[in-house]
């Protein structure tokens, strides 16, 4: 298994979702179209059958099957199209992913090397791209898409505001003919414009039904739901059904509560199961003034419920997208911080009635001020003396996070020298100091003034003759 | 790789597929509409009220049925591509890992109210090192994030770095001269010197080229003299009618991958002078993270599942992974040899008279009275004369 394998299978299945939706739409409009042109068909079946008829009947109906034909033969080709862009987009972020599948094959060269890390990052700006989108950053998550193009390879794929002036994208040859012939035939639409803004504008929509309902309407988000009615069931979501309560307190809050009646026969009386005890809270709030203190009442009539449905929507979108939880970078972000997190406990045992100074210190990570005695357990990544600045861990903001971590299982030595923050190994003997103190043969060598070292922490003056070497398994 | 390939085996052959059924569409569709424009034409000579002959019905009629079928076997040929189009998802699935975060059970925590405005913080501190203060200040507006500082000198680094990998050395180049002293011991002024030559050449000729390796080469040819000589020879092949250069030259003509490198070189040494992390915090993370997660998933096939939970239960990760030269080691860790366990304050490591380090539990479990014998060579001593050593 290879860091492929285990993180992208969102990047391709979503424009794969996209591709499949694209495919079955396209049977759709082709289904239609051929059933319009058999309806015609069928007129001049049975108009031939009469004796009686003329010629200029049949040639009207011959023009009609023609202009039927031609409304097939353009909606199918613009169907196709679609599917084919989608295809293209999955393929386009293949080609993406091959380029770092090849790099971890071959024997690494200093050009290889180069080239994997500047893929690395590109894979950070993706991650954080999406996770942006996920967290509805949206404006965020296109400025960064635009600062370093990612627009094929991440699911934003167009700026919010800017939605009626789409950035042309090159037509292909074949839809550059198509257009030119519908040009010139009378019935070309402008809905072409609006079927060619290339790639999946996946969270475009999504943007959208969310500003609306930060505006506290619901008619996109209903219109959603009735989008992707199957899928949704399937996930057992109750979106709808939580917009549609929504409608009616909002009803209720208007004093509109003959119509609130009206509106829960209309929609509550097919309700699901476990969805009684929320209809029931929704027809006794009838019975209550808008201010009421009691409750449940007084929580459904509450504001914080439009906020409430923005969160819920934004995650419901992102569940229909990809079944993954959570967005790539919380995961690895959070991995990585756990085999960072330093193994090499140093056991503080501090009695508090003799250092009050640290009882300001143990109160932070211990809540009760009883103790009279408290053993803490520092690494290396939070007591301030051995923090690096290289470290991940050791920094803040991260450095909060990491404390409630596991740490990096450890078997095997792994020296750093503190001085160079090179590795020690046969290239860069350790060397130890007459008080303990081990540094690598380069600083060492550094640091030597006139035969003789001063320990960086210590303070310490020996002799270079009194350093001496350490094996370290 | 063989992931990529499969899917890709499976797109592609989507690909042709709806390619050639849309030609396919176009053409029927384009001739069956040309004939029955034709059958239109040679009915509209007549009178527009001239009763239908017998022939002529039946021509219309035949048309009619033919274009019936014609579009039914459209809509069928669409329809039929259907396994096509899931084998590709299905293709996807067999190959990635769709529930990537089922190694991460605590994942959620970085997102609750109280950790998600911490990590977006770091997401802001990255953003700004990388110096793209836009997207940075509309996460911290968006998110609603106190705001985040700005560290001025790795825009600056960054906007050099940016530079390079464009192909332009100036900016680093000035970067450098200003330190001269400190990198004496550094790659990088020659190696931007020779990009700077190079672009020369490409750019202006090979006199000037030469020129400026004379002025600029000199300081460094005892420290890079092979590099050198490859460098100078490198512009014979820069006069517009060369012949293709040999494989050995290749790298140094090609400027986007000099560029490159020059610029994580760059990134490297200016970090390593100013004694500053190359990688901003939020990236070392995610980069130690993404090789963390493939190890997780590899025990969690071999394990049953529990395991891998109950690990996260323990505080301390199931596997030891490696990081990789630029990915980890930070700290120095020691685990005594003999005991395979990591030190600590009640079991330090210790040096032997011989100058082996073992951890002080297992020189008290080798110890034999007042002698002991060092497990890695002959050498044998009193345990008293052992010392402890640190390491941080």
């Amino acid at each position: 298994m290879n860091e492929l394998n285990c993180l992208e299978h969102p990047t391709l299945k979503v424009p794969y979702e996209v591709f499949n939706k694209r495919y079955r739409s396209a049977q759709r409009v082709l289904d239609v179209e051929a059933r319009q042109v058999a309806s015609v068909t069928g007129e001049i079946d049975t108009t031939t059958k009469n004796q009686t008829v003329t010629t200029g009947e049949i040639d009207s109906l011959l023009g009609g099957m023609v202009e039927k034909l031609t409304t097939m033969k353009r909606k199918a080709s613009e169907a196709i199209n679609e599917e084919l862009q989608a295809a293209y987009v999955c393929k386009k972020r293949l080609e993406h992913l091959k380029e770092q599948a090849s790099a971890l094959n071959e024997p690494s060269t200093p050009q290889v090397r180069t080239a994997m890390n500047q893929w690395r990052k590109v894979r950070l700006d993706r991650m954080l791209v999406d996770y942006f989108l996920r967290n509805g950053y949206y404006k965020t998550a296109n400025k960064l898409a635009d600062a370093r193009s990612l627009r094929d390879l991440t699911n934003a794929a167009f700026t919010i505001g800017s939605r009626f002036t789409p950035t042309p994208i090159p037509y292909t040859k074949c839809q550059r003919r198509e257009i030119k012939e519908r040009i010139h035939s009378p019935s070309f639409e402008l809905q072409i414009e609006f079927a060619n803004i290339l790639g999946p504008n996946i969270y475009a929509a999504a943007a959208e039904v969310e500003s609306e309902l930060c505006q506290q309407r619901t008619a996109r988000c209903l219109q959603w739901c009735a989008d992707n009615k199957s899928k949704l069931r399937k996930l057992n979501s109750n979106m709808e059904f939580k917009i549609r309560i929504q409608e009616f307190i909002e009803l209720v809050r208007d004093d509109k509560r003959l119509e609130a009646v009206r509106y829960a026969k209309k929609h509550f009386s097919t309700y699901e199961e476990g969805q009684l005890e929320d209809i029931q809270h929704c027809m006794g709030m009838l019975a209550f003034p808008k201010d009421t203190e009691v409750e449940p009442y007084r929580s459904l009539l509450g504001g914080d419920r439009w906020a409430g449905l923005v969160e819920q929507f934004r995650w419901e979108h992102a569940r229909l997208l990809h079944p993954a939880r959570l967005p790539a970078l919380p995961i690895a972000l959070q991995l990585g911080l756990a085999a960072l997190n330093t193994p090499y406990p140093l056991h503080y045992i501090i009695n508090l009635q003799i250092r009050p100074s640290a009882q300001k210190e143990a109160r932070s990570y211990m809540c009760t001020g009883h103790v009279k005695s408290l053993t803490i357990v520092y690494n290396q990544c939070y007591k301030e003396s051995t923090k690096v600045s290289a470290c991940p861990v050791c920094q803040p903001p991260l450095n909060t996070l990491s404390r409630s971590l596991p740490h990096a299982h450890c078997s095997h030595s792994r020296l750093v020298c503190r001085i160079t923050n090179e590795p020690l190994n046969e290239h860069n003997q350790p060397m130890v100091l007459p008080n303990g103190q081990v540094y690598g043969e380069k600083a060492i060598k550094e640091m030597v003034k006139l035969g003789s070292i001063v320990c960086p922490k210590t303070k310490e003056v020996f002799s270079l003759k009194s350093v001496e070497k350490v094996y370290v398994m | 790789m063989e992931a990529c390939i499969g899917v890709e085996q499976d797109l592609d052959k989507a690909i042709s597929k709806f390619t050639s059924l849309n030609d396919h569409t176009d053409k029927v569709l384009h001739d069956i509409v040309e004939q029955v424009e034709n059958l239109k034409k040679e009915i509209a000579k007549q009178p527009a009220n001239t009763p239908l002959s017998q022939t002529q019905a039946m021509v219309v009629s035949e048309l009619a049925a033919r274009v019936k079928k014609t579009v039914f076997q459209m809509s069928t040929e669409h329809r039929e591509l259907h396994a096509t189009v899931s084998k590709v998802g299905k293709t996807i699935d067999r190959h990635f890992i769709v529930d990537y975060g089922s190694v991460a059970p605590r994942a959620e925590s970085f997102c609750c109210d109280e950790n998600r405005p911490i990590m977006e913080q770091a997401i802001a501190q990255h953003l700004y090192r990388q110096g793209l203060e836009d997207v940075g200040d509309s996460l911290v507006a968006e998110a609603r994030i106190p705001a985040v500082e700005r560290t001025c000198t790795f825009a600056l680094l960054q906007r050099c770095a940016a530079a390079l990998a464009e192909g332009d050395p100036t900016p680093a180049l000035q970067w450098v001269e200003e330190r001269g002293q400190e990198l004496a011991h550094s790659p990088l002024p020659f190696t931007l010197h020779r990009m700077q030559a190079l672009k020369l050449a490409r750019e202006v000729g090979v006199v000037a080229a030469i020129e400026y390796a004379r002025a600029q080469f000199p300081a460094h040819a005892a420290r890079h003299e092979r590099q050198l000589q490859a460098a100078v020879c490198a512009l014979a092949w820069c006069t517009p009618d060369a012949p293709p250069a040999p494989p050995h030259y290749a790298h140094l003509l090609d400027p986007a991958a000099l560029g490159a490198e020059a610029a994580e070189l760059f990134i490297r040494e200016s970090c390593a002078l100013l004694r500053l992390a190359p990688l901003s915090p939020l990236a070392g993370g995610v980069l130690a993270g993404a090789r963390v997660i493939p190890a997780l998933h590899d025990i969690r096939t071999k394990m049953a599942h529990p395991h891998v939970i109950a690990a996260w239960g323990d505080d301390e990760l199931p596997l030891e992974v490696d990081l990789g030269e630029d990915g980890g080691g930070y700290h120095s860790v020691f685990a005594c040899p003999i005991l395979r366990q990591q030190a600590s304050e009640q079991n330090p490591p210790m040096r032997l008279l011989c100058g082996h380090v073992i951890s002080r539990d297992a020189l008290n479990k080798l110890a034999m009275g007042a002698k002991l014998k060092c497990p890695y060579c002959p050498m044998e001593q009193a345990p008293a004369e052992a010392r402890q050593i640190y390491f941080s």
